[in-house]
């Protein structure tokens, strides 16, 4: 995969090469503004995870102790309307009632993709095997270090996959993110699109994607990475 | 909140059009590719190698970010309807393959193989046997497909693309007018939830007249 | 007798049902035994053991460990102190065999050579070597290996008391068998307070050195010793439940070294005709033919001396089979018996040398002393009781 997202940068590169910019292509086709808004992009994708990551494993585990049974299946019925909900919708709304900019975009994030995170803690606490969970609780351990040390652990590999789909949504969304000044490489893609220059569109879009790809590619290594043996 | 109300009062032609625009995309999109995607997984689902290639081809239609696609559609197929409808085909496909594939594996082998044993060939085997025992689960496919691409359709209306995004954009651009934006920004937001939940209806509905009363 | 588990007036109501699932049990555990908890489906057996470690707390009544009230004292502290097996094992899967079997130590402290050298022993007593099983996984064993390091687990932090809830239920027969002999040698040696449960009342008869049998809402219907229980029953619902089998059932409860073996006839394989026809006297018995190391190889009689002429003596007459061991149960013995259809079985040592025979009489005679000794222990009890 990294290989052939190189190749594809290195493409990009050498056809950008071969053509003659105008002041606009310039403007928005150069290192700095690519840097700056790649960092950017990396930059509001990491800090919505990070976020999601904060606010939905909690919630999640809190939604799966014996306390919240009653009130979790109404819950995820609310989430999964919730799912319908557009992501440019969101980002709309909140720079509408909010403020346009980088941290209204990065709750708009939060708020779309903590859902697939809540939603595989949940799943996956409630398929850890209740024989293991009872077979700890008879050998004494608090409810507290069953969780820490058994369900979590266990639950591991579904809640990463939460993680993964959350920054993939991330990366994508955080392009959007230039719709409400929130900056991006999505800024490169709507400038090539509002100016009518494909060089810039194109360069824009696959640098977003590679991007993406990339974030991706390094979740799968990091997913893999993090698994707990034996399972 | 009142103010919305007459501003859905006022606009509803607008909406509903808007509506039907939107949901005609969506429904084009998923039904082809739900066309392509259950053919890929007939073609696929017994070897290995090629079933891992067409997921992981899907799989990474669905990473590449929706406006970077429009974006790279946008060269060859020029602005309006055709970017949208192909980047929300190609959107639909990986959860319709990935079910369509799952579903046929998981057909217990010994219901195929006695209709193999009552002489039934391949084809009427696929047919009348493999595909109404999977198809309850490709339609979970085409229902996590239209929910994804529900979404993502809203961002085609930049591409000038049919729906309600085109409300959602307006609002944007009205950023400095806040109560016309919001009315702009709400109505398409909604418009979108509720299209969202009558498709899901219509798969219920469409589940309980294409499934066999025997595995419903 | 000391005794170290005592219930009181014990009584479980789930919320929502109308009729207790464990009404008002009072019964005691002596010290070092296996007590068995055995039933129905749905008596509250299982149920019953969990109040002692208080997985389910009960709706009233009191539990007492050696005299102390725990009924009331911190739950996860009191099953640091019993051991917990249940059918499904559940093994912690994300765990190597060391830390699923370190997991007590380590909440109660332990140092960490302390804790090595305990997960060594055990392996050791279950009959895996440590080297080889430590950090492996547990998808990685066999589910008798699995079985066998939940038992260890359990046995982790020594307790004195261990609960086990059909320990070997989901085992194929001839590994269960082998993993219920393997127990009870190692509880032979730890002499553990053992509460087991089970639903097979054969496992119950192997395993118990006491069992209670559950009717409905754990109401005990009979409380003792299994030779006791197979003699006499307390009622129908005890009769029914140890099924028409009960007289074959207590040939599983003695051995051949506790009843008296009888002696035969023998003769070395090298012995000439002579010497067996004096060795067979006047009867029309067999003669058990023995080699050098004394081990028996075949039954001639008088006729088959006379059908073959040169032949040896191991050439001729029937196989010397239904051969038993000193510690088979009379089970196996008529068992043997009834496979080689001969009416004698031979008993041999370890070293497979010649120590007596049995025959079908001895055995039949054994059962009817039995079912004596047993009905005059239950008549001086029940005047003693009077």
């Amino acid at each position: 995969m990294p290989a052939l997202l190189a190749a594809v940068l290195l493409a990009l590169y050498l056809w950008v090469g071969s053509q003659t910019l105008d002041s606009i292509e310039r403007a928005r086709v150069n290192l700095d503004f690519i840097l700056s808004a790649t960092s950017r992009h990396v930059q509001l994708t990491v800090v919505s995870t990070v976020l999601v990551l904060l606010i939905a494993i909690p919630t999640g585990v809190l939604l799966t102790r014996s306390f919240a049974r009653r009130i979790s299946p109404p819950t995820i019925a609310v989430f999964n309307i919730g799912v319908a909900i557009p992501s440019i919708g969101l980002l709309a709304l909140f720079s509408v009632v909010w403020d346009i900019g980088f941290w209204p975009a990065v709750l708009a994030l939060v708020a779309y993709s903590a859902l697939p995170v809540l939603r595989n803690t949940m799943v996956g606490l409630q398929q850890v095997d209740p024989t293991v969970i009872e077979s700890a609780r008879g050998m004494g351990m608090s409810k507290l270090g069953v969780l820490a040390r058994i369900e979590l652990p266990l639950a591991v590999p579904v809640i990463l996959a939460g993680v993964r789909t959350a920054l993939v949504i991330n990366v994508g969304t955080a392009a959007l993110a230039t719709f409400i000044n929130g900056g991006g490489l999505g800024e490169i893609i709507i400038t090539g699109i509002g100016q009518n220059r494909q060089l810039v569109t194109v360069v824009g879009a696959v640098l977003t994607a590679v991007l993406a790809l990339l974030i991706d590619y390094l979740a799968g290594l990091a997913e893999d990475f993090l698994r707990p043996r034996g399972l | 909140m009142s103010e919305f109300i007459s501003y859905l009062e006022s606009h509803w032609d607008d909406l509903l059009e808007l509506g039907i625009a939107h949901a005609l995309v969506v429904a084009v999109s998923v039904a082809i590719a739900t066309v392509i995607g259950v053919a890929l997984g007939i073609a696929t689902y017994r070897t290995e190698r090629p079933r891992e290639l067409v997921l992981a081809i899907t799989g990474f239609f669905l990473t590449i970010p929706s406006l970077a696609l429009f974006g790279l559609l946008i060269s060859p197929l020029g602005l309006g309807w055709p970017p949208v409808a192909v980047a929300l085909v190609m959107y639909a496909l990986l959860p319709i393959v990935r079910n369509t594939v799952v579903g046929l594996r998981e057909v217990d082998p010994a219901i195929v193989e006695s209709a193999q044993g009552m002489g039934m060939g391949r084809a009427r085997r696929l047919l009348r046997i493999e595909l109404p025992l999977a198809w309850p689960v490709i339609m979970t496919g085409m229902r996590v497909s239209t929910v994804i691409v529900v979404g993502i359709a809203a961002i085609g209306a930049y591409v000038n693309g049919p729906g309600l995004g085109e409300d959602i954009f307006r609002g944007l651009r009205r950023i400095g007018n806040p109560e016309t934006a919001l009315n702009l920004v709400l109505g398409g937001l909604l418009g979108i939830v509720v299209l969202a939940i009558l498709f899901d209806l219509v798969y219920v509905l469409l589940s309980r007249l294409t499934t066999s009363r025997g595995i419903r | 007798m000391t005794i170290k588990i005592r219930l009181e007036n014990l009584t479980k109501r789930f919320p929502g049902e109308r009729e207790p699932a464990v009404d008002s049990l009072s019964m005691e555990i002596p010290e070092g035994e296996i007590v068995i908890l055995v039933g129905p489906s749905g008596c509250g057996k299982t149920t019953t053991m969990k109040l002692i470690n208080r997985l389910i707390e009960p709706t009233s009544g009191r539990i007492f460990l050696e005299d102390e009230d725990v009924t009331k004292v911190d739950p996860d502290g009191l099953r640091r102190r019993i051991g917990y097996v249940i059918q499904q094992i559940g093994l912690f899967p994300h765990m190597t065999i060391y830390e699923n079997i370190a997991t007590v130590p380590k909440l109660l402290g332990w140092n960490r050579a302390q804790i090595s050298a305990r997960v060594d022993e055990l392996l050791t007593t279950i009959g895996m070597d440590p080297a080889t099983y430590r950090s492996r996984y547990p998808k990685e064993l066999s589910g008798g290996q699995r079985q066998r390091v939940g038992v260890a687990r359990a046995m982790s932090a020594d307790p004195d008391v261990m609960l086990m809830d059909e320990p070997f239920g989901a085992i194929d027969p001839i590994t269960r068998d082998r993993l219920q002999n393997e127990f009870l040698r190692i509880q032979s040696e730890i002499k553990k307070t053992i509460v087991f449960v089970t639903h097979d009342i054969d496992e119950a008869i192997k395993m118990g050195d006491r069992i209670a049998i559950l009717r409905d809402h754990s109401h005990i219907a009979q409380y003792d010793t299994p030779e006791a229980i197979l003699v006499d029953p307390a009622d129908d619902f005890v009769a029914e439940f140890i099924g028409r089998g009960a007289g074959l059932k207590r040939l599983n409860l003695s051995r051949v070294n506790d009843i008296e073996m009888s002696e035969c006839a023998t003769v070395q394989a090298g012995a000439d005709r002579d010497e067996v026809r004096r060795a067979l006297g006047e009867t029309d018995r067999c003669v058990l033919v023995l080699d050098e190391q004394r081990r028996p190889r075949r039954w001639v009689n008088a006729d088959h001396l006379e059908l073959v002429g040169g032949r040896s003596l191991t050439e001729i007459g029937l196989p010397a089979d239904a051969v038993v061991r000193p510690y088979s149960t009379l089970s196996d013995t008529l068992n043997e018996m009834l496979v080689a259809d001969y009416a004698t079985a031979i008993v041999v040592g370890d070293d497979g040398v010649y120590q007596g025979v049995i025959d079908i009489d001895t055995i039949n005679e054994a059962v009817r002393g039995m079912r004596a000794a047993e009905r005059s222990r239950l008549a001086d009890r029940l005047g003693e009781g009077g």
